[in-house]
């Protein structure tokens, strides 16, 4: 199978998911919910009966979002003019290059958001790789059925990121980086070397998340028990597949830039309001398809590549009589 | 007086008709630089004039680069103080000194007449550092009477120190600031020499700088003045010599980088001043935005206060990394701007207006600027703050992403005179940490911006409010040009306050600049309907229990709080549901007030300074309230808002799953 045809068998597998999306854009949103009640009630309660409220509500009063910023704490804290329009996105993805991590605020919503994906991705993969409707009962089974798998690989990717978000990202730029800027009298150079760094910083990332994503699919599509054998398994094919695996991998992150370039396009001003929820969660849609067009399509290839299109070495589990039951149970 | 012979290069500024200033502390400087060891090696003569009323028996002597001579230098331990340790990892070349080599009192014909060496020693008079090498004395013992002259030779050395503070190398980019032993300034209490502080900026008499300085050939040089003249040294150098009358510093830069520009400022009533620009390569493309800014303060200044008389004016743009942005030095500054600095943002346009201003306080008024910074940074950002209103539109709110490379212009956020070129935030954060009226370098030292800077704007903004800006104009103008080259204190500023108003501001100035006191006024309740009243009243039989409901009026109460220390004449205003507004003047002293106005309607909402005068308001959120508030609809957009931002995060994380 080619990139291409990878890449839009992908496309079609999730378009023909379209609960996947659903609940994926809902997991985000109910995650989301709580913090951003807790904020709608500091700003409500700042606000009062005050006529700034008016200005803030039509538009944008940056006096009183500053003070509000120097009365407020928590989630409070986080709500910043980073999170209009595209700069949110900037803020994100240059928090993730420059290892900043998220606010302390929002810390436990994201790694609640990292359970529920580590909960959901085996029902992912399962009926993207399946290509038909498995319904809730046989999706929840597959989650049920490879969570204690992916729970045992994440103790391996979270080793991985760490050592290369923390010892790696600072030894790049917190000892590298101020080596090269020593005597520098130019911006626009030092520019340049960090540039390099991130490409140098994100090729191993890359090449991490591309095993780790081979080795879920492999653990979905050979029903695979062993993490260690999965992800051997994902580091093979990724070996013997290199164009393909990095081609589609660049073809999807292609995909993704164009879909923050329509965000960048349309995202929507201070002074909107229903229409700019209404952009900003469409927006989060096309990000959920985004990032299951890489599943899909890494499904897809490993399934063109190795076996053939749909096949998965499990049936479909059945709930409640699903492996999953015998997994949490005694044996 | 217009310096107009300034302006053809042809004339030598020996010729300059009369002194703008006393002109009684006078430098005669030879300097070389070696750029390899990074060293300066100079001689210099200072003629200086007692102009005082009492006779000087020592002197003092400002060795400003021994701050960076070790750890133990109050400069560092101030920094220290706040967190702040610049040369906690530093090698033994990153440090910086000064070292006298030889001082004497000199004769007219050159001759020793005492070496002054022996009896120069180190003091530590502002806070008994004994490790603190940045201030001299030396007795004299023959005293310099009234009106009498000294002449002083020094010889010295100088070591850069690595990339800090204003001064500094980086690359083959040299900025070379507070180089050269200087004279204090010799005042009716004797002596005002401080030692280098963190926060402290400079203080020193005005005269005449005549400096060679010898630098590899074919560099770029810039300096406080006009070149006369340039020289070859020998050994591949060249000497160039800088002139300048009624300065009272000396700043200069070289490298072999500079990109050199040149404009001339040319305004209807203004004298020409010639623009010089020295330019980082990499900002090229940024050289217009550095003479607009520079001509939006010569045209206003000069329109509001009065001309730049100089002729000539040197804008440094400094190398990445060299910390030697955003400082004012006669006649030259440094801006400071970034390789991608979008337009619609005043960067560097700020930067630059904001130092080319400095040239008429800190350059002509010159107040001691090491205890009162504020009378020359706070007059000079109330006044570019509206240039900036006025001539610098539009100005967005930018944010760097990636490592603070990458510019974000938020254009739904215009930045405002009131709040944000103002630096309300700043005040809001930190304005009641110290009193304005603290000397600057014993402000602590996380502060000094929040309160030279930005209390003292809002303090002058609020009088401009409170008065009118033409009022506050002619009260800057009158300032400026009464006190211009005469070392003016603040009371001499709140004096022409007084004058100009026709009212006395003692009350304003104890609170804003004598206390640390803040200011904050709030509706406390704010309610309107049919007027009831039940309970016991006289009958012929005695007390019988009435209700009473007046039909057809409305009683709104409305209670105004003083909610801190600070007290600031206000107004309350209410408006009605029929579009009646109803004013009332209320002198702020009480700790609380109420206000009851009966009308056939409703109140639909009520403000207390509803024009914000008083901008030293730290909460103005609290100064309004409305029958039907908007908060939740504001909550809500805002919150759904940033719950894109969480949610978007929340995906920027899934990649890793």
């Amino acid at each position: 199978m080619s990139i291409g045809a990878a890449f839009s068998d992908g496309l079609m597998r999730v378009k023909r998911a379209p609960w996947l999306v659903i609940g994926l854009w809902l997991s985000t949103l109910v995650l989301a919910l709580p913090l951003s009640l807790a904020l709608q009630g500091q700003i409500g309660a700042h606000l009062g009966d005050s006529m700034a409220a008016r200005s803030a509500a039509d538009g944008m009063n940056f006096d009183w979002w500053n003070e509000f910023l120097a009365q407020s704490s928590g989630v409070g804290q986080t709500f910043v003019p980073a999170i209009l329009g595209f700069a949110a996105v900037l803020q994100n993805l240059s928090g993730i290059a420059d290892a900043s991590g998220p606010p302390t605020a929002v810390v436990w919503v994201v790694v609640a958001q990292l359970m529920v994906s580590t909960f959901l991705i085996g029902g992912v993969l399962d009926r993207l790789a399946r290509d038909h409707a498995i319904g809730a009962g046989g999706f929840f089974s597959a989650c049920g059925v490879y969570v204690f798998r992916f729970l045992r690989l994440s103790i391996v990717s979270v080793a991985v990121y760490a050592f290369l978000f923390v010892t790696v990202h600072r030894w790049l730029f917190d000892g590298v980086y101020p080596r090269l800027l020593e005597g520098l009298a130019a911006e626009r150079t030092a520019f340049f070397y960090r540039l390099g760094l991130y490409a140098i910083f994100g090729l191993p990332v890359v090449f991490a998340n591309l095993v780790f994503d081979y080795a879920k699919v492999r653990a979905v599509v050979e029903d695979r028990r062993s993490m260690v054998g999965a992800l051997s398994a994902g580091w093979r094919f990724v070996r013997r597949n290199l164009g393909a695996a990095i081609g589609l991998y660049a073809l999807n992150s292609l995909a993704l830039v164009a879909v923050l370039l329509l965000y960048y396009l349309a995202a929507p001003g201070a002074a909107a309001n229903a229409v700019a929820f209404a952009i900003g969660q469409l927006f989060i849609v096309l990000r959920v398809i985004s990032r299951l067009q890489f599943a899909a399509s890494q499904t897809a290839l490993f399934q063109g590549r190795l076996a053939h299109a749909g096949y998965t070495a499990r049936p479909v589990a059945k709930w409640p009589d699903s492996p999953a039951a015998d997994a949490i149970g005694p044996a | 007086m217009q310096d107009t012979k300034a302006d053809s290069p042809s004339v030598s500024a020996e010729a300059q008709p009369a002194p703008l200033s006393p002109r009684n502390a006078n430098y005669d400087i030879d300097v070389t630089l070696d750029p390899a060891a990074r060293t300066l090696t100079g001689s210099e003569t200072i003629t200086w004039r007692n102009t005082g009323a009492m006779a000087a028996y020592s002197i003092r002597v400002h060795l400003y680069w021994n701050a960076f001579r070790s750890t133990n230098s109050t400069w560092l331990k101030q920094r220290k103080l706040v967190g702040d340790d610049p040369f906690g990892e530093a090698t033994e070349a990153d440090f910086g000194y000064s070292e006298i080599a030889t001082i004497a009192v000199i004769n007219d014909d050159g001759s020793v007449r005492e070496d002054l060496k022996p009896a120069l020693r180190y003091i530590s008079p502002d806070d008994q550092n004994s490790d603190d090498r940045s201030l001299t004395s030396a007795a004299l013992t023959t005293a310099v009477q009234p009106g009498e002259n000294l002449r002083l030779r020094i010889t010295w050395t100088g070591r850069f120190p690595k990339n800090f503070d204003r001064t500094g190398v980086v690359g083959n980019y040299f900025f070379v600031s507070q180089w050269f032993p200087k004279l204090g300034v010799f005042e009716a209490g004797g002596w005002t020499a401080h030692q280098f502080f963190a926060n402290s900026e400079f203080y020193s008499d005005f005269g005449r700088y005549d400096v060679r300085m010898t630098v590899p050939s074919g560099w770029v040089v810039g300096a406080t003045g006009r070149e006369q003249s340039r020289a070859e040294a020998g050994g591949g150098k060249t000497t160039h010599r800088y002139v300048q009358d009624d300065v009272h510093d000396f700043a200069w830069t070289t490298s072999p980088d500079f990109i050199e520009r040149t404009q001339r400022f040319e305004h209807s009533g203004l004298p020409p001043v010639e623009m010089r620009l020295l330019l980082q390569p990499e900002h090229e493309g940024l050289a217009d935005r550095h003479f607009t800014g520079t001509a939006a303060a010569l045209r206003y200044y000069g329109e509001w206060y009065g001309a730049y008389p100089y002729g000539h004016i040197t804008i440094v743009d400094p190398a990445f990394q060299s910390d030697s942005g955003g400082m004012e030095y006669p006649t030259i500054f440094t801006g400071g701007t970034r390789w991608l600095s979008p337009r619609g943002s005043n960067d560097p346009e700020y930067v630059v207006l904001h130092e080319a201003g400095h040239q008429f306080w800190h350059g002509m008024v010159a107040n001691n600027e090491t205890e009162r910074a504020w009378l020359d940074e706070g007059l000079n950002e109330f006044s570019d703050s509206r240039v900036q209103a006025e001539a610098l539109q539009p100005n967005y709110f930018v944010q760097r992403f990636f490592g603070d490379f990458i510019p974000w212009q938020f254009r739904d956020l215009p930045l405002k005179r009131a709040t944000d070129t103002n630096w309300m935030n700043s005040y809001r954060r930190m304005g009641d940490r110290d009193a304005l009226s603290t000397p600057t370098f014993q402000l602590w030292p996380a502060t000094h911006q929040a309160l030279s800077y930005h209390k003292a704007t809002l303090m002058l903004h609020t009088l401009e409010r409170k008065h009118t800006w033409d009022v506050m104009r002619k009260v800057l103008a009158t300032f400026f040009n009464r006190w211009q080259f005469k070392h003016p204190q603040p009371d001499d500023f709140f004096a022409v306050v007084d004058e100009v108003t026709g009212l006395p501001h003692a009350w304003f100035f104890d609170q804003v600049y004598r206390s640390s006191n803040t200011f904050d006024y709030a509706i406390e309740r704010f309610d309107s309907a049919a007027p009831a009243s039940r309970g016991l009243t006289e009958s012929p039989s005695g007390l019988a229990f009435a209700e009473k409901t007046t039909a057809g009026t409305f009683r709104t109460t409305v209670v105004v709080r003083r909610l801190e220390a600070g007290i600031f004449p206000v107004d309350v205003l209410v408006t009605f549901s029929n579009g009646e507004q109803v004013r009332e003047a209320w002198d702020g002293r009480a700790r609380w007030q109420v206000f009851t106005f009966d009308r056939p309607v409703k109140a639909v909402s009520a403000q207390v300074d509803p024009e914000r005068v008083l901008l030293l308001d730290t909460n103005y959120t609290n100064n309004s309230r409305e029958m039907e508030p908007a908060a939740e609809e504001a909550a809500t957009k805002w919150s759904l808002r940033w719950m894109v931002w969480l949610q978007d995060l929340m995906m920027t994380y899934a990649f890793f799953v």
